[in-house]
């Protein structure tokens, strides 16, 4: 029998939770760290754009700071600590980063830096109530993504888009009679409740 | 009252009701009813926690590159620690990044390189100069470590077909530069006190 190369991500991986993945990332599946990666990579990469550094910057801190989850990977024992440990590692190294771009007076970090980078004591963490917002967010994104296509769909409609959509609007890109949005959305609702109990 | 429906509930937060309905929701509310309070209080906090999410994705070359240090690194025997001698992989090469839009090259612009090996990263930058020479500025830093005291006063040799062509020491902070070296590619070995590090396959240009 011919061997076949899978290109493509199993089925329900994305699914696993962060436990599962470590797991599978230490037992050599590419596709459980492609899929790690995937879930954290907008709270990692949030964290220097929100400092205000360049594109550049936040992508170099981006591949830094997934280098050293990767070399982190065999001693991660409370797995459901991975959000909080990235973002004292991202914010440490976007510290880092503008310290050496201060000293370089790179055109690329503003003299009145971001808010959100004066939060962070230097080369410390954040402030507890910024990386409670950041966690925060990142669970119900989460949970959002976690949901079936439909409510999935639907919810990022109400939550994420920047415009305000009507109920017809909603109705009109989901296909589906306008009376049926609000109860799809009450189900849907309830579905997210149960997935955020004990954490929202 | 009954409590509303958890719809009705949502829908009254939305501002989505009519007239009646919402009087109607607000009546009960005021009730303090435990239940009602519980539900509202939820959406509130989750609707609030959703709507100022302004978090933003990676560019897909950065995601996918970040992807790649999995099987990068799976399949480098060996980096790790051996004979008291690591091998720093190389996890930044600013010549690597695809030019923006517009910009036909980056060949006269400075080359930047960030090679790390356990709690160790060395940063360097390639600055051409002329006659097929150019300088070579760096710092080495150690992670978790605001002091500088691991990487100050270490011996840095930078060797060519193994043989010893510059040495240098780092400053307070770790930082060093070598100037005026041949084009070509080199090996630059930093002594530490239980061992070195060494970047491999360095490459010097002219530009």
């Amino acid at each position: 029998m011919n061997n076949i190369a899978v290109t493509e991500a199993p089925a329900g991986i994305a699914e696993l939770d962060d436990r599962a993945l470590v797991v599978a990332c230490l037992a050599g599946d590419h596709f459980a760290w492609e899929a790690l990666i995937s879930r954290y990579q907008r709270l990692i990469y949030s964290i220097p754009i929100k400092a205000r550094l360049s594109q550049d910057d936040a992508a170099d801190i981006f591949q830094a700071v997934c280098l050293k989850l990767y070399e982190k990977l065999p001693t991660i024992r409370d797995s459901e600590r991975i959000s909080s440990w990235l973002i004292t590692t991202t914010s440490r190294e976007c510290w880092r980063l503008s310290a050496r771009n201060r000293k370089e007076s790179s055109p690329s970090v503003d003299e009145d830096q971001g808010g959100f980078l004066r939060e962070i004591p230097a080369n410390g963490p954040l402030a507890d109530e910024q990386r409670e917002i950041l966690e925060k967010q990142h669970q119900v994104r989460q949970a959002v993504q976690s949901l079936p296509e439909r409510c999935r769909e639907l919810i990022s409609m109400l939550f994420y888009q920047k415009d305000e959509l009507s109920y017809v609007d909603i109705a009109g890109r989901m296909k589906m009679p306008v009376p049926s949005v609000g109860p799809t959305r009450a189900r849907c609702l309830e579905k997210l409740r149960k997935l955020l109990e004990g954490r929202i | 009252m009954k409590c509303p429906s958890f719809e009705k509930l949502v829908d009254f937060l939305d501002e989505r009701l009519d007239q009646a309905e919402t009087s109607a929701v607000a009546t009960h509310l005021a009730t303090d009813c435990a239940v009602c309070t519980k539900t509202t209080g939820w959406y509130e906090r989750v609707r609030l926690v959703a709507t100022s999410d302004d978090s933003v994705a990676p560019a897909s070359w950065v995601f996918k590159r970040a992807v790649r240090i999995f099987d990068t690194q799976r399949h480098r025997p060996g980096l790790t620690e051996r004979m008291g001698q690591a091998i720093a992989s190389l996890v930044f090469d600013s010549f690597a990044r695809p030019a923006l839009v517009g910009i036909r090259s980056t060949e006269t612009a400075n080359r930047q390189l960030l090679y790390r090996v356990g709690d160790f990263s060395v940063d360097l930058q390639i600055a051409p100069i002329e006659q097929a020479r150019a300088d070579l500025r760096g710092q080495v830093l150690k992670e978790g470590e605001a002091s500088f005291d691991a990487v100050s006063g270490l011996k840095l040799e930078l060797a060519r077909g193994g043989k010893i062509v510059l040495s240098a020491v780092t400053d307070d902070i770790g930082e060093f530069s070598l100037r005026g070296i041949e084009q070509g590619v080199y090996d630059l070995r930093v002594q530490l006190p239980d061992g070195s590090i060494t970047v491999p396959d360095m490459p010097i240009s002219e530009s």
